[in-house]
This record gives C-alpha cells, structure tokens and sequence, in this order.
C-alpha cells in the first residue's frame, strides 16, 4: 500500500512495490495479519507528519521467509511480530524487509490475527498500567474509549489485577462491548460531561488513575474526575491533542500527576519491547487479557477499514490480512 | 483579654499592616489560648497584603507561628497551660501575626526540647513543604539525583539537605554567582548558574545525558522549560511556587517528545487534608531537624510591631534565609 499525497482514504493504493532481499542482520517477511491503528489515519490525512511516497503501517505479524547475514536467533518459518518502532512504515504489505532485532517471537497459543490485534495495542496498554500508573487490587480507574482497541485491553487487564473499572464511552451503542471488556461501571458523557457520574460512582473521592487517549476534547473532565493526588495519563489524541493546559489551574483540583504518555518513551531499548511483549503474552496465556479482534479487511480494502475507524463505527481492533 | 495584633484594613504596600490592640477571646471547647513567642514571615503573606492572593479584608496575617499555650478550653486533651507548641495554620484564620490568638488544639504539635520557638517558627510551613515533596510528590531515595531551583532559599535549602541526608545527589540551581556558596553549604554536589535563562543542557552534562529522576521548582514560569528538559525519561517535575509567576501555559502534548515526565503543581492542601496528616508531617520534620539531617537557620529577626519593615526588606531582597517576627 502506498501514499503518494495525504488526504481521505481513497489515497491508500494498492500495487505491485520492488521488495529487495534482506540485508545483513535484516529479516524478509512475509506479513499475515496487520494491525490497524488511530495514528496511520492521522498520518493518511496529514494530521501528523509522514513521509511522501511512502507506505504505511507500523506493527505486523507474518512469518520469517529468509535471513540475511548475521541473523542469530530466528530462522525461515519462525512466527514473529513487532510494532515497528524506529522502522520505516510499511506493514501495509504482503512483505516486507525488516531488522531482526525488532522481531518477538510469538507463542504457539496465539494465532497471528490475534496478534496482530494485541500486539501494539497490548504493548501500550502494559507500559500505561505497569509503569504508567501501576495498577494494583483495590484501585479505581478510569478508561476512555474503554470499548477500543487499548481501551478494552486496559479494562480487561486492570479488572483481572483487582482494580475497579469505570469505562467512558462515546455513545450507548458501545456500552455493551465495554461492559464485554471488564467495566464495572460504564458512562456515557452527557454534553461532554462525565465527571459528576465518575465523581458518583466513587463516593466523591475520584478515581486513582484516569486513562486518557480522547484527548482535547474530554480532558477538562477527565482533570476533574481524579482523586487528590491521583494521577492523569493522556495516551493519544482521538479528538485532537492536548497541547495548552494551565499547570497552576491543577493545584486547586488536588495536585494530580500529569503525564503524556508516548510508546516512544517506553520502549527505549528492543530489549525494552520484548520484556513488554512477553508480559503481555504471559497476561494473555493466563486469560487476563483476550485479544478483541474487531473486523478483519483485505490488505487491498485497507481504505475501508480507515473509514469505518474515522467514522468510529468500530469496537476492538481492526486487522488487515494480506 | 487583650493583645495586640497586625491588621489589615486594605490591601497594597507594606504600610497597610497597622499594629493594633485587638480583643482575644477565651479559648472554646477543642481550643487554646496561644502566646506567641516566634511568628514566621512568608513570601506568600506578602503576596496576600498586595492583594495578589486573596485574603479577607478586613483581617489578620500570617500561617505559622510558635508559642506558649496560656489557657486550655474544654474537652482539651494532650495539652495543658506552659506547653510549648507550633503550627501551621492551615484552615485557619490568618492571625499568626499577633501576641495571642486562640487556635484549635488539633492544630498544634508540641515541640522538642531540642529546638527553640524561634527555629521553629522559622521551619514550620517551609519544612513541611520539604517534607511533602520529598516524601509523596517524589518519594526521594537514595542513589537519586534531584534538581532544585531557588536552592539557597527558604524551603530550597530545607528541602537539598534533606535529600542529600536520604542519600541523594542534589543539584542547585541559583539565580546568581553570589548564591553559589549558600546553595553548597545546603548541601547540594552541584550548583548551576543560568546563562541567559538556560540550565537545562548543563544539567544533562552532569547526569551524562540522563537529566534527574526529580526536579522541583519554585520558581515558575521564566524556569518551567527548563525544568521540564531536565528531567530524565519518565520522571517528575514539581512546581510548588511562581515567584517569577504561575505556570499558567504549557505543550502537554510536546512532554511526550520530552520523556513523558510526570508534571505536578503540588500545593500543601493536597498534602495536609486532615490536622493527622499535618501533625505527622510536621513529626517528621522534627524528627529530620533532631538527628541534624536539617538545620535551621534563621536569616533575621524582627519585632512583630515591625512586621512593615520586615515586608519591604523581604520585597526589596534585603534579606536572606528565613525572616522570623517576634511579639
């Protein structure tokens, strides 16, 4: 799949693309399932930057097809996925070359579908409730998007380590899957306004931790839903970025902790990733956490996929199989 | 009986704290009758009698104060007539800025014999500020490294002693060369000057590109930049004063690009809910202050009917360290 403007999803084109043999300490691999995430459509339409001609697509799963020279630990026919941090865009594709070190191995028990839904999804949502905040038996947080694609894994997970959770969603029809997910508790904002409810359901005090990825438009409320000294995690943009907040402002609503939480600032080292990636599939094998695979696509209808996530007609995940 | 007290009638220069005789009624049920013998002048009281921080008007000053109990009101216990105690009068009326008031016994904490009311006076709201910053809005371990700016001021200098007794590495941060030598002696490893506002990359160069596990900053908005590209990947930057104004304005979404740091706007309300969690804290300033991790130190004495003085000194940076009033 190739970009070669930004703008709506029609500019995703399919073709035939040159895939060159894999270099020293590089990988060819031949990609089953894709996961689809809220930053490509960002960067399709120009949103965040992207490089023009350029592919699209950070994390995928597939199948090792050949090593290049000094390749230790992965061999042709090994099942492996990563999240593509640090490496060009280009998942969106049948192959592709990719460095070794980038690759995790993926558990037998997991089908590549599966992993495909989980595996960036699952990463981010193990740094934001192992480092982030850390939850543990007897927190309360709270989740937007609680019925998405980080979102479900956060409910499900935090449910499963003993915490209480409150899940925000968008609109009725997605307090289903939520509850699905692992909320306790589900709201559904009224004129944007939620934390009156959260603040209700947690006997006045707040919630310990609020998981964020909405963004601008939710993150006045989402201040005002948190306990005194608890902590405020802003994980994504859906609705815009959160760029200018007044610091001062935060000390009359209880001297919360702030923080933007970015892959990018929690997975330094490839070490760092596969430690994430295996947690996660640990969680995964013990059932706290089960991969939610939304919709799969065609890898040719990646467009259609992109407009049902921008249209937010989506729950979990969205997979594309070359 | 009768005592005399500051009193404000409005608000704006030092001139408007008039010393008057004032009528302090007996202590009702849970109260005492306070003496002062020490009363701790805040920058925050100035910021209050300029009409920056809203106070009531007309009404007393000042936050904490030390003192003799003269009188115990019903249903008292803990505390008898002679005992010598201080406070931090958070939810209460601001009235430290007098000879006697009468104050809820719950507020007070006895002292040690180990130190004087003046040095008390002097420590009170500055020291439990250290104290719950350096213990809940960055617990402060050993092997840490931590930045402070304004580190040879009131609670700066409380709170880099206390850290390099935990068994941090403490760097300063001071708005001139003049200041190096007190910051040093607070006990910080390093001391940075600015250059032209900037102290962000010096810091790096001393924690080889690491940046500290915590900053705290009271300085505000004409230091908040750099403090923010100070702090290492994942860790906190605490803002707890503006004296060169509030951080009213920041890119959240740019932290990101900075490591993700934990960003807090950390005010004593939020760490002394109840008069428990203020009494324990101010224990645990005690405690640090009598095994010597702190020292304190007073800068300068005034008599409380010159509180006015002792404004405009503050205001015009005449003085240095803690400035204590005494009845």
């Amino acid at each position: 799949m190739r970009v070669y403007e930004t703008g709506p999803p029609e500019v995703l084109t399919w073709e035939p693309v040159e895939v060159p043999p894999p270099g020293p300490g590089e990988v060819l691999l031949r990609h089953t399932a894709i996961g689809v995430n809220l930053g490509e459509t960002m960067r399709r339409r120009g949103r965040n930057p992207m490089t023009l001609p350029g592919g699209l697509g950070h994390e995928g799963v597939g199948v090792v097809e050949a090593i290049g020279q000094g390749v230790g630990g992965l061999r042709p026919g090994d099942r492996v996925g990563y999240t593509g941090r640090g490496m060009v865009e280009d998942s969106y594709s049948e192959r592709r070359v990719a460095p070794a070190a980038k690759m995790i191995r993926l558990p037998k028990a997991i089908a590549d579908r599966d992993a495909a839904a989980l595996l960036v999804k699952g990463i981010c949502a193990q740094y934001l409730l192992r480092d982030t905040f850390r939850v543990k038996p007897g927190h309360t947080i709270l989740v937007h998007a609680a019925a998405g694609g980080v979102g479900s894994v956060l409910c499900q997970w935090a449910r499963a380590l003993g915490a209480t959770v409150i899940g925000v969603v968008g609109s009725r029809a997605k307090v289903k899957a939520a509850t699905a997910a692992g909320c306790h508790h589900v709201v559904v904002p009224r004129a944007g306004k939620f934390a009156e409810a959260v603040r209700a359901l947690t006997g006045g005090a707040g919630v310990d931790c609020v998981y964020d990825s909405v963004g601008v438009a939710t993150w006045t409320e989402s201040l005002a839903s948190v306990r005194r000294r608890g902590t405020v995690v802003s994980f994504g943009g859906a609705s815009g970025d959160v760029h200018d907040i007044d610091l001062w402002a935060t000390g009359p609503l209880g001297s919360p902790r702030l923080v933007r939480a970015v892959m990018a600032s929690h997975t330094v080292t490839d070490d760092e990733t596969r430690a994430r990636a295996r947690d996660l599939f640990r969680a995964v094998a013990a059932g706290r956490v089960t991969p939610h695979l939304g919709r799969t696509y065609r890898l040719c209808d990646a467009a259609r996929a992109h407009r049902d996530l921008e249209a937010r007609r989506t729950t979990g995940s969205l997979v594309l199989i070359p | 009986m009768q005592a005399h007290a500051i009193r404000i009638h409005k608000t704006g220069k030092a001139d408007v704290l008039k010393w008057q005789v004032v009528e302090v009624p007996d202590p009702g049920k849970g109260e005492v009758l306070v003496r002062h013998t020490a009363v701790a002048l805040n920058f925050a009281d100035i910021q209050r009698r300029r009409g920056i921080t809203p106070m009531p008007i007309p009404g007393g000053m000042g936050l904490d104060a030390a003192g003799v109990i003269e009188k115990v009101g019903p249903g008292v216990k803990g505390f008898r007539a002679g005992d010598r105690v201080a406070y931090v009068g958070l939810g209460m009326p601001f009235d430290a800025y007098s000879e006697a008031r009468v104050a809820p016994a719950a507020k007070l904490t006895k002292l040690p014999k180990a130190l004087t009311d003046r040095q008390a006076a002097s420590c009170m709201l500055k020291g439990v500020t250290a104290q719950y910053l350096i213990r809940d809005t960055c617990k402060v371990k050993k092997g840490d490294t931590i930045l402070v700016t304004a580190a040879a001021g009131g609670v700066g200098s409380i709170l880099c002693q206390w850290a390099k007794s935990i068994g941090a590495t403490v760097i300063g941060v001071v708005g001139s060369q003049a200041k190096v030598k007190a910051a040093k002696a607070a006990g910080c490893k390093h001391v940075v000057v600015p250059r032209a506002g900037k102290f962000a990359d010096a810091v790096r160069k001393l924690t080889r590109g690491a940046g500290v596990d915590c900053a705290y900053d009271s300085v505000g908005a004409s230091t908040w930049d750099e403090v923010m590209r100070s702090v290492r990947r994942r860790g906190t930057a605490v803002n707890f004063g503006g004296a060169s104004g509030d951080v009213r304005s920041l890119d959240f979404a740019a932290t990101g690009l900075l490591g993700s740091p934990y960003l807090v706007r950390a005010i004593m309300i939020n760490y002394a809910v109840t008069d428990d969690e203020m009494r324990g804290r101010v224990r645990d300033l005690f405690r640090a202050i009598g095994r010597g991790d702190i020292k304190v130190r007073i800068g300068q004495t005034y008599k409380l009917k010159d509180a006015a003085k002792a404004h405009r000194d503050t205001e015009t940076r005449r003085t240095t360290g803690s400035t204590i009033l005494v009845p």
